[in-house]
């Protein structure tokens, strides 16, 4: 079938970097998992909100269902930090979802699902230096769902208010205090790449950095008429 | 590539360069044809012929191969690939033979199609006798065996055993899908009868009216005849577009398919004889397994009419039952259908569709070059695909892909062209939410809600609720309120409280308004005021689960706490249910957090909960059923605001087996009004029905499961016992008595374990058959039951009160849960009839009781028994 689309539960080229079973292993387990990963979550979603949108694909009446669902928390705080497993009772259900839920909303965040290896203790922990997930490490954008500004951004944005507050320390009102400036001058731009930031992939999707061009979803508006 | 770490190392992906791979001549020629007509069709036709004509060496199987894969997966291209192969007609084949090449391709593609019907690939089939079709309008194909062909689908109506509603549906709209095409050729043949086909199909259809009854999406409780308002039956349209092709003596069939082949001059062969076939038998496995009363316990899901709501006049999208209407549904039908494995190409493929269509079909698109409408056409593509898809998403019982499918595939259409879609979604939510005043169907209202949600949730929730404001007058329980109250649920559940509630309108926040729950979803803990005369039993227990306490000491204190209350309790109040309330009410308190939270819990207590559900504290026992009870109960109080969690908390009791899908319908039926909402009643809600949902699927996947298991150690057993055979065939010749086969111990306990399930699967539907004969037909049933169902009393809808909308309710789950589990109904038939037979007489014929009548007739069409 579908010899004129490529149908969208197939492998991505996600993987779990530090898993030490080789590629024709993974591939078979792949094959076979019941397990998802899901990510771009924001840090408020709650495991019933991702329940309520994942048991949409179960096939109970075939023995399926939701077994558990494990948050991914920042190493450090112990507090969600954007992703989590959703592990099915069978294959099937974890497939439905690449058709049907990846690339979707929830919670108003596009978020993307990948087949999984399988939970292993440990992994539910985010690898970032600062705790949270690498993504979030290096992350340039402003993303309130996701605690801000990335952690190394946040990490200067302390230290700025750290010499904000020493900054005027010194301040004095005497006349000539405050100087008179100069003429006008004109800026310009440029913007630097970080060379630290993660790149894009084809697959990858979504906004905050994950892919296509986005398409203009605003503009909708059913109740229009 | 590199996820995690910082470092990324350059390297070229494994799965990234996959377009780059190299292609032989002969692939890309295949990949030529499927691709054929992407920029025009017409322009294209014989650039494409000459390369295939040109190709060298001829490769017969690999043009054949192209159009099985373009007839059979893209079926707005057939008319043109019937125009390419036409034009192959044209072309000797390669060694000079005295067969055109396109005689040759014809006859491989045949044998796919006999393949395929082997295979009973009903869909490819379909596709295929399309194909031949056009072939014959183009004189590539003769008339008679055309007319043979489509024949031999028909044929299947009179054969001897009982047909299947799914085989005679799907060869059925082969044959007509068929005339509708090849009808204006046929017709011409004076030695070929047409009408025998369409009568074969109609006395078909009329046998299917009662069925009809069951499924269509619009409630008439009164009417035991189909009364297809607002909705099309698809085997109905078929045979309605034959007719008035028939009619016009099949003058608007160029008005109805592109028949791009019919400028081409005729084909210098004689037209290919489409061979005879045989539409082979339904497979019949053998590898069955039966309960130990003997029923069968093969469930093969009998297919309804397939009956689709209809929101738009025929000047906004097409009519099905018109010859027009009836083809392009089919191909958006098809599209939807074979696209499910890429919701995002699909999206694109219909809103390209109106390209492959006669022009002027649809309105032209803006930005698009204007082409003249066609008289009686210029439809609206939007609300064509949104009417079309939404009616396959509400077919009853069940559709045919999940719900979310049909979901998602909207938001990827309203994602691509959200100027256009947005409004034809919205007009479509505003014309259901119309017909839920005019008998909707219960199910019908509890996917259109789930899709509202879902569909809002990834579009802000921007939803103008203002306009519904006016309708807070009808009663709490009009069809109407209880959608919203629903439809809001659904989003709160998606997203949080306080979001939604920024979204509703004033009026529709306050808590009178009862669309908005009063506050957020959270966990009720009833002992927790200190007022409470068990307050502080409860925070004893309370302290202990959280200060993480092993099960045993836990059962110790209980034992403790249990002989306190017993001298300390004023009344008659039950000690044993006040500390499993205690208790399941702690337990969920503290995993209340997160459901893993809850997951944790119940897990360090399973010692303890097993316990409980036997009726004790510190040893276990057989099940006790008013323990259970209390069980369920309690998690309901806890969770009474959120009816997501009590439903996630009673799907992991049955997962733990602390209680068993049996314990849960009868929860269900008996005690979930009181609980939830404080008051007994007699009526069958939504989230009754997600609750027996829940529980029969539980018993029916439990059996499905085991089945399947048994299988796999049946097929190893027997595979040891032919090695074994075959050894001692060859050591000594001896007399090789075929003795049971060696059950091994695995297989014995894996049969003994099927048994029990499906002693339990009979016992769940049982009690759920037994809750509704209570609730709707035995002498206690409330008078509401046989007032609601009276004509005089339908129109008369504007004026109930909510017990009469509770009652109509309850009417709709029961047919819902008839239609939705036929086919184990059927299997247990005997049983369940027997069970009903001490309060109600439902095999017999008639009864005079209109209550009764119904409810006896709504059964025998379920379990598929004249009525």
């Amino acid at each position: 079938m579908a010899h004129i689309v490529t149908p969208l539960d197939q492998p991505s080229n996600y993987k779990d970097s530090q898993s030490r079973v080789d590629r024709q292993t993974q591939n078979d387990l792949l094959s076979k998992t019941s397990t998802l990963y899901v990510g771009n979550l924001s840090f408020y979603t709650t495991e019933e909100q991702i329940y309520e949108l994942f048991s949409k694909c179960t096939n109970p009446e075939d023995g399926g269902g939701i077994k558990r669902i494990i948050m991914g928390l920042d190493r450090n705080t112990r507090t969600p930090c954007g992703f989590c497993f959703v592990e099915y009772y069978s294959h099937a259900e974890a497939l439905a979802c690449l058709r049907y839920i990846s690339g979707t909303k929830l919670d108003e965040r596009i978020i993307r699902c990948d087949l999984d290896l399988g939970y292993r203790d440990g992994r539910q922990f985010g690898r970032g230096k600062s705790g949270g997930q690498v993504r979030d490490e290096h992350r340039q954008d402003y993303d309130p769902g996701r605690g801000g500004w990335g952690a190394q951004a946040q990490r200067a944005e302390i230290e700025r208010k750290r010499e904000m507050e020493e900054r005027y320390n010194d301040a004095q009102d005497v006349p000539g205090a405050v100087a008179g400036g100069g003429g006008d001058w004109k800026d310009t731009e440029h913007t630097v790449e970080n060379p630290l930031k993660r790149a894009r992939s084809p697959e990858d999707e979504g906004d905050s950095g994950r892919g296509e061009p986005r398409p203009k979803v605003e503009e909708h508006d059913a109740g229009r008429m | 590539m590199s996820y995690h770490g910082g470092h990324r190392k350059r390297q070229p992906r494994e799965n990234y360069d996959r377009h780059e791979y190299y292609e032989t001549p002969d692939q890309k020629l295949r990949k030529n044809i499927i691709h054929y007509g992407e920029v025009d069709p017409v322009q294209e036709l014989p650039r494409l012929a000459t390369q295939i004509g040109e190709h060298s060496p001829a490769n017969v199987p690999i043009v054949t191969e192209g159009f099985r894969i373009g007839v059979t997966e893209q079926p707005f291209k057939i008319p043109y690939y019937a125009a390419l192969l036409r034009l192959l007609h044209d072309r000797p084949a390669a060694e000079g033979a005295n067969m055109s090449f396109g005689r040759q391709v014809l006859e491989d593609f045949w044998k796919g199609f006999q393949a395929f019907l082997d295979k009973q690939a009903w869909r490819e089939i379909r596709l295929c006798v399309q194909f031949f079709a056009h072939l014959t309008v183009a004189r590539v194909v003769s008339a008679s065996s055309m007319y043979e062909l489509l024949k031999s689908f028909t044929a299947v109506y009179s054969e001897i055993v009982l047909v299947s509603h799914t085989r005679a549906s799907k060869a059925g709209l082969c044959a007509a899908e068929g005339l509708v095409i090849a009808g204006v050729v046929i017709k011409d043949d004076s030695n070929l009868d047409i009408s025998e086909i369409v009568n074969g199909l109609r006395t078909y259809v009329e046998s299917t009216h009662a069925a009809k009854t069951l499924v269509q999406p619009i409630t008439q409780l009164h009417c035991d005849k189909p009364s297809l308002e607002h909705a099309e039956e698809w085997l109905d349209c078929a045979l309605a577009a034959l007719q008035t092709l028939c009619a016009s003596d099949f003058a608007t069939t160029a008005d109805s398919v592109p028949q791009p082949y019919l400028e081409l001059p005729p084909v210098p062969d004689a037209p290919f004889d489409l061979p005879n076939v045989l539409v082979p038998p339904d497979v019949v496995e053998l590898d069955t397994l039966t309960t130990e009363s003997g029923e069968d316990v093969q469930v093969k899901k009998e297919e309804w009419p397939q009956c689709y709501v209809r929101l738009f006049d025929d000047d906004a999208t097409p009519d099905p039952t018109t010859p027009a209407g009836f083809i392009l549904r089919s191909n958006i039908l098809d599209i939807i259908d074979i696209f499910e494995v890429n919701r995002k190409e699909c999206a694109r493929l219909l809103l390209e569709y109106p390209k492959w269509t006669l022009p002027g079909t649809f309105k032209a698109r803006p930005g698009a070059p204007p082409s003249p409408p066609a008289e009686g056409k210029n439809w609206d593509l939007d609300n064509t695909l949104i009417e079309t898809i939404l009616g396959a998403c509400f077919v009853l019982p069940e559709s045919t892909h999940k719900v979310i499918y049909y979901i998602t595939l909207i938001t990827e259409l309203a994602k691509s062209s959200p100027i256009t879609i947005g409004p034809a979604v919205g007009k479509s939510i505003r014309k259901l939410y119309g017909l839920l005043a005019d008998g909707l169907d219960v199910e019908v209202a509890h996917r259109f809600a789930e899709w509202f949600a879902v569909h809002m949730s990834n579009f802000l929730f921007s939803w103008p609720w203002k306009e519904w404001i006016p309708d807070l007058a009808l009663v709490p329980q009009h069809p109407k309120r209880a959608f919203m109250r629903r439809a809001v649920e659904f989003e709160i559940r998606l997203s949080y409280y306080d979001r939604i509630l920024r979204i509703v309108p004033d009026a529709m926040a306050e808590p009178e308004a009862q669309v908005m729950p009063d506050q957020a979803p959270g966990p009720e803990f009833e002992y927790e005021e200190p007022g409470n005369p068990y307050h502080e039993a409860a925070q004893s227990v309370l302290n202990l689960l959280r200060g993480r306490a092993k099960p045993e000491d836990v059962m110790t204190h209980l034992e403790t706490v249990r002989n306190q209350l017993s001298e300390t309790a004023e009344g008659n109040v039950n000690v044993d249910s006040l500390l499993r309330s205690i208790t399941v009410q702690s337990l969920l308190s503290i995993g209340s957090r997160s459901f893993s939270h809850f997951l944790n819990a119940i897990e360090r207590y399973l010692p303890l909960l097993r316990n409980l559900a036997a009726g004790h504290i510190s040893d276990g026992g057989v099940p006790h059923a008013e323990a259970r009870t209390d069980i369920m109960s309690a998690v309901a109080t806890v969770w009474r605001r959120s009816r997501h969690m009590v439903l996630i908390v009673f799907d992991k009791l049955m997962q733990y087996q602390i209680v068993d899908p049996t314990d849960v319908v009868a929860w269900t039926f008996d005690h979930c009004p009181a609980v939830t909402s404080r008051q007994p009643k007699t009526t069958f809600n939504a989230f009754q029905w997600d609750l027996l949902k829940l529980a029969l699927d539980k018993a029916n996947g439990r059996v499905m499961v085991q089945r399947k298991k048994v299988a796999v150690l049946r097929r190893e057993a027997d595979d040891t016992a032919a090695v074994a055979i075959a050894g001692e065939n060859m050591e000594v010749d001896a007399d090789a008595d075929l003795a049971p086969a060696g059950e091994s111990p695995q297989l014995t306990s894996a049969i003994k374990a099927f048994t029990v399930l499906t002693r339990e699967q009979k016992s769940a539907l049982a009690r759920a058959m037994d809750g509704f004969i209570d609730y709707l037909a035995a002498k206690s049933s409330s008078t509401k039951v046989a007032e609601v169902i009276t004509e005089h009393a339908w129109h008369n809808r504007a004026n109930w009160e909510d017990d009469a909308w509770e009652t109509w309710e309850t009417w709709g789950w029961y047919r819902h849960w008839g239609r939705t589990y036929s086919s184990y109904l059927r299997n247990y038939k005997t049983t369940l009839e027997a069970v009903a037979s001490d309060k109600v007489r439902i095999s017999n014929s008639s009864d005079p009781d209109p209550v009764v009548e119904l409810f006896r007739r709504t059964w025998n069409i379920a379990v598929g028994q004249d009525s």
